[in-house]
């Protein structure tokens, strides 16, 4: 702002303008004055109550539409790696794990972990989302180095959220009454019956590191 | 080419030494002819029934009977210590680490995994459902002792 | 795996006592054995696998090896092994082993078309004497040769060396340690004036940082691995840097990975002399005292045969080994091309990791160690890369003291001791003496009591040139001993199996197992291995380990000592030698190659009765004398006085072996620096007393592309190695159960990315094609290894996946070693096209699997 004033006032600051206005309130001049904005502005007169509101109907639904699509857009694994940073850190281990190949061919994306599917959350995780926007435009994680150094704060992160919300997204697809124990091997099935079922644990609690590698795991709890 | 030299040779080989179970030679031998193309038998499963098996012998490091697939053994961290430590066996129900796994190189005993030990892949593997190629000989201290009691016991000592 | 019989009696047992509690057992019902029954003989032996030369304690009972484990006393593993070393008690058990020499036959003869049929020893030695007696009449002493083994004990070795050289007067020897570590042997030679490590394991424990060029120690020395995780994670400040052509376990516990492109690493190394240089690093006063400068003989071809285009374009393939004398700024100038920016731009080396790099070296207070095996010396330029660390190393003094120093991986058991010491390649004779100087061959006429003007002064064919001899007809008679070379040597389709089937040729392999390369030879001898006989080895730190026999060897095996020696029975030196020298030696005339060989007085100078009481030992029962020790004796005289000294025979078998040179009873720590090595001049300091000037030379060498490069028909790169669990080509692990079910078959390790992109997945088969061959494999990419895009690794111990069908055999011009880690290849998905058979003609292995 102050810079814009100062590089201003070299070019407005003649004799011949008798009446001194900032570039924005000039702008909204400018702009009240188009012939277009000028009818948008006045009160309908011609149209009916009918058109304005189904006109209003249609103009919603194209806009929800328009949203919901730009939200499922920036919600696919391709977009989130359209980033330097997600497709040559986190993707690349991703690639490496049961998420992402296994025997039936079901992948876990991105957001399937990282992205909650209700509603309210999957707004505010967006919403949080544009610091990771803010930290890609200005290089936050520039290097592989940068990103290492920032995986502990980011893993606890996603720890303390999923902790949170008891795992949700792990439960999205694992739900713990679909199980079937008989079909898990005996050290899986004890564990999960004696910390899972009891609600004693959830899931992230022992299963960290398992899309991505790991950070300094130093005085995390249950880790030496 | 020479389709019948690998049974003749095999044949031969094992003069005076018994059958041979070798379902897979070519991963022993080769293709016969060596110029043959092989095609490559499929990747073996691991297998993860968590039964211990039997050691050679004592001293032996014991097989892992487990999935270890994606456990990091890295300088953040080290998977197979947060069921086998000490502290965590109780909650894991894991065999904990032997206490030769204390020892520094002086031979020292350190209040936990010595730093040399860190690396459990070098001397404990897991294993597939893969079939030998080829029955192994070796007979356990066992069978020597008490020839009597082992099943396993082939050579007819 | 399932209950066992004895588990069924415990429980029996256990329920019979719960029933009638009062009842007394029987004691043969009792499962605990007591007293002598569960007596074992245990005694030391180095382990049987890699350079490292681990201490291991072998239990044996009733004739038989029953246990194994590290050895507590051994300064090397201090009771550590890996996970092959605490199998080996099983390696020598495997079904197959085979227990009478065969030869093919056909009704009731030698044909090289029959089958592979039970002999006798005599049948099979009386059928290669006449062959090699025909050929050498023929052709001469250059159409015999054979291939050995850093394998081999030293006594075989050595022994070797003299029937080929002093008996058949051909220097047609290589050992397989020529694919190995040619290339750490040469530049040693060449900056040093002599071979082997001036530093030791010691190093481990006193270096402040570990470079690891191109090595994948985690997995392929696991032990010296130990070592160094112990220091990294017993000391804070110590840091490891790994350089690698993809991420691997090794990787995982450095501080840092740094992922080059193949063959980059010369433009790397340079960077890092020239910004010792620029940042004022360089430790003048020693470069001063203790350094010459010289430039490389650039633009000098891949060893290739002569008639390829790129050795015909090469301006220095003929004169590879040639270096001008210059001086600091010439070789300034030189490394002064090599800019953080192009080393980055060659390499592909993010610029914070180099710069990390080259200041940790440039670091006067940080004690580096850097060591290398396969990824250097397996390379076109390898002798320029071992030069290049060393003149890092000499650059900024950092060299011959504890915890500082260039430390040379060795890949065998006794690549140092038998391939180097004792002189097993085409070019070297025992104790650093080279077969092109008059006045080493007369030390070692006189030293094996021979006529003057015996031993042949041209150098044999190396490895690569042997197959390449086979096949073109030149090379007619050939003993492989103690290796696998038809799995492991390059480019095998079309220039090893045709020499091995070309109908001049008599193939002889000596195994203790049905390999490849036997299946494919015309005769194939037993062979006693390990603790089946008694030998010496030599490890990776110059340490010499002795063990004894401890086990019989199965059926008729004997040890290659022994076949050697009894096969020098077969000649007399009429047959072998030209008439002029015995007519000015007359005193040779015909006695055998044995009598002059290995009666002469000293070998045979020990008798029976000074084997160590409670120890068999075949060949000398055999030849009514202590052959080892005869050897020994006779093979210190070469180097004692020369700085390659050893203690007397019955020493080693007492200690946990010794870093030569072993004067007074002292071994050495560190070689070159006074107070550890004798040889070095009082209030020296520091002398390369190898060399004539007591200096070592900085080797100035350009960054030079490799042999092949991935394009658009051949767009990948292969590398190929080892696993943890297979040792080279899996003749002995593939037999252990466990081992082979830990890793049972090769893979292709990819990138997932490069999978997806030829729409291949996980499991997916596929073929390995290159301009040479292809294979057909299994897709991995997930697992231990992490290809970077563009790279691909394919291990080489599946004898069903021939990956060195896929090779070039293109050598380091200079060291003549294989370069496995650099070509070209695609990978396709593999199209099940059914294997012409004859419809009529069931597969006879259908049965078999």
């Amino acid at each position: 702002m102050s810079g814009a004033e100062r590089a201003s006032s070299p070019a407005g600051g003649g004799a011949e303008a008798p009446r001194r206005r900032g570039p924005i309130a000039r702008l909204w001049h400018w702009f009240r004055a188009l012939p277009l904005v000028r009818v948008a502005t006045r009160p309908a007169t011609s149209f009916s109550l009918a058109f304005l509101t189904l006109g209003g109907f249609v103009a919603g639904v194209a806009f929800w539409g328009g949203f919901n699509t730009a939200l499922e857009a920036t919600n696919r694994t391709e977009f989130c790696i359209g980033c330097h940073e997600m497709r040559s850190n986190v993707y690349q281990e991703l690639q490496g794990t049961v998420h992402f190949t296994n025997r039936s061919g079901v992948r876990a994306g991105c957001p399937d972990c990282h992205v909650p599917h209700n509603w309210t959350d999957k707004i505010a995780r967006k919403m949080q989302a544009s610091k990771e926007v803010w930290g890609h435009i200005f290089g936050t994680i520039a290097t592989r180095e940068d990103f290492l150094a920032m995986r502990r704060p980011m893993a606890e992160r996603e720890w303390a959220r999923m902790a949170a919300n008891d795992s949700l997204e792990c439960r999205n697809c694992h739900s713990a009454q679909s199980m079937d124990l008989s079909r898990q091997n005996p050290r899986a099935a004890a564990a999960h019956e004696r910390f899972l079922f009891s609600g004693e644990r959830t899931c992230i609690d022992c299963h960290k590191g398992i899309a991505h590698r790991l950070p300094d795991m130093s005085n995390v709890p249950g880790w030496h | 080419m020479r389709p019948r030299l690998l049974l003749a040779a095999m044949a031969a080989a094992c003069l005076g030494a018994g059958t041979l179970l070798a379902q897979d030679a070519p991963r022993l031998r080769g293709p016969e002819p060596f110029t043959r193309e092989q095609p490559a038998p499929p990747m073996q499963r691991a297998i993860t029934n968590d039964v211990r098996v039997r050691r050679n012998y004592p001293d032996q490091p014991p097989l892992i009977p487990h999935a270890i697939e994606g456990y990091a053994l890295d300088l953040n961290a080290n998977k197979c210590m947060s069921c086998h430590a000490r502290r965590f066996t109780e909650q894991s129900q894991a065999p904990m680490i032997s206490v030769t796994h204390y020892q520094d190189r002086e031979g020292n005993t350190l209040g936990g995994l010595a730093p040399r030990r860190y690396a459990c892949l070098s001397c404990h593997v897991p294993q597939t459902e893969a079939r030998p190629l080829v029955e192994n000989r070796f007979t356990d201290m066992d069978a020597l002792a008490e020839p009597e009691r082992q099943t396993g016991n082939r050579g007819g000592r | 795996m399932t209950l066992s019989r004895r588990d069924l009696l415990k429980a029996e047992a256990a329920a019979a006592a719960a029933m009638a509690a009062s009842i007394i057992l029987p004691a043969e019902a009792q499962n605990v054995a007591r007293g002598e029954e569960l007596r074992l003989k245990w005694d030391k032996a180095p382990c049987r696998f890699c350079g490292t030369g681990c201490g291991v304690m072998v239990g044996v009972k009733d004739g038989r090896v029953v246990a194994t484990h590290g050895d507590m006393r051994a300064e090397v593993n201090r009771g550590l092994n890996c996970v092959k070393g605490y199998f080996l008690s099983k390696i020598m058990y495997g079904a197959d082993r085979l227990t009478r020499p065969l030869m093919r036959m056909r009704g009731g003869r030698f044909d090289k078309d029959g089958e592979l049929t039970p002999v006798t020893w005599d049948q099979a030695f009386d059928t290669m004497a006449a062959h090699w007696k025909r050929v050498l009449r023929e052709k001469g002493p250059e159409a015999v040769g054979m291939f050995g083994s850093g394998q081999w004990t030293m006594f075989e070795g050595y022994a070797a060396s003299k029937l080929m050289r002093a008996g058949f007067r051909s220097n047609n020897l290589d050992p397989n340690a020529r694919h190995c570590m040619a290339s750490a042997a040469v530049t040693f030679i060449r900056t040093f004036g002599s071979d082997e490590p001036m530093g030791c394991y010691d190093d481990f424990e006193h270096a402040d940082a570990f470079v690891l060029w191109g090595s994948n120690m985690a997995e392929m020395h696991p032990i010296l691995w130990t070592r160094i995780t112990d220091r990294r994670l017993s000391a804070d400040h110590v840091r490891i840097h790994t350089l690698s052509t993809y991420e691997h376990r090794t990787t995982d516990l450095s501080d840092a990975g740094l992922v080059f492109r193949p063959g980059t690493d010369l433009a790397i190394l340079n960077y890092i002399a020239n910004h010792i240089i620029q940042s004022g690093a360089v430790n003048r006063d020693f470069v001063q005292k203790h350094v010459n400068f010289r430039l490389a003989n650039t633009d000098i071809g891949y060893g290739l045969r002569p008639d390829h285009t790129l050795e015909v374009r090469a301006q220095h393939a003929n004169d590879a080994a040639v270096s001008q004398p210059a001086d600091f700024d010439a070789y300034a100038k030189l490394v002064g091309e090599y800019t953080l920016d192009r080393a980055h731009e060659i390499s592909g080396v993010p610029k914070p990791q180099l710069e990390a790099l080259a200041r940790l070296y440039a670091d006067p207070k940080a004690k580096v160690m850097s060591l290398w095996t396969m990824g250097f010396n397996q390379h076109v330029r390898g002798v320029w890369a071992n030069h290049m660390v060393y003149n890092i190393h000499l650059l900024t003094g950092k060299i011959s003291e504890p915890g500082n120093g260039p430390f040379s991986l060795t890949g065998q058991p006794s690549a140092c001791g038998t391939a180097r010491e004792v002189g097993c390649f085409s070019h070297r004779l025992p104790a650093d003496m080279q077969v092109t100087n008059p006045d080493h061959r007369k030390v070692m006429e006189e030293i094996w009591k021979l006529p003057p003007g015996l031993l042949p002064g041209k150098v044999g064919f190396h490895a690569v040139q042997q197959d390449r001899m086979l096949k073109d007809g030149k090379l007619n008679a050939y003993w492989i001993m103690c290796n696998n070379n038809l799995q492991t040597a390059p480019n095998t389709s079309n220039e090893t199996y045709p020499g091995y089937r070309n109908p001049a040729n008599l193939i002889v392999c000596s195994d203790p197992y049905p390999t490849v390369t036997a299946m494919a030879a015309d005769i194939v001898l037993p062979t006693a291995m390990w603790v089946e006989k008694e030998g010496a080895y030599g490890n990776a730190e110059r340490r010499t380990q002795f063990w004894h026999e401890l086990v019989q060897a199965p059926g008729e095996a004997r040890s290659d000592l022994w076949q050697v020696m009894e096969f020098s029975r077969r000649f007399t030196t009429d047959e072998v030698w030209p008439a002029e020298m015995l007519a000015k030696a007359p005193e040779y005339r015909g006695k055998t190659l044995y009598e002059v060989l290995f009666r002469n007085g000293q070998v045979d100078r020990f008798p029976l009765s000074d084997i160590a009481p409670g120890y068999a030992n075949h060949e000398s029962k055999a030849f009514g004398f202590y052959v080892q020790k005869g050897i020994w004796e006779e093979y210190i005289r070469c180097g004692n006085g020369h700085g390659h000294d050893y203690a007397p025979f019955d020493t080693y078998h007492e200690v946990r072996g010794l870093r030569w040179p072993v004067v007074d009873g002292k071994e050495t720590r560190w070689r070159y620096r006074e107070g550890y090595d004798p040889y070095v001049e009082k209030g020296a300091g520091l002398q390369f007393y190898g060399n004539p000037d007591k200096r070592a030379n900085i080797m100035g060498a350009p960054y030079e592309p490799p042999a092949e490069t991935p394009d658009r028909d051949f767009d990948l790169w292969l590398v190929t190695g080892r696993v943890l669990e297979h040792w080279h080509s899996g003749s002995m692990t593939l037999r252990v159960p466990e081992l082979y079910r830990a890793f049972p078959g090769a893979v292709l390790f990819m990138h997932p990315e490069d999978a997806q992109a030829r729409d291949l997945r996980r499991g997916q088969e596929v073929r390995i094609v290159s301009r040479r061959g292809e294979i057909r494999s299994r897709v991995e990419t997930r697992g231990r290894n992490h290809m970077p895009r563009g790279v691909v690794f394919v291990p080489f111990f599946d004898a069903s996946q021939l990956i060195n069908k896929v090779t070039l055999d293109a050598t380091d011009p200079i060291s003549k070693q294989t370069d496995y880690k650099k070509c070209a290849v695609k990978v396709v998905a593999a199209v099940d096209r059914p294997v012409v058979t004859p419809a009529s003609a069931p597969d006879p292995r259908a049965g078999l699997r």
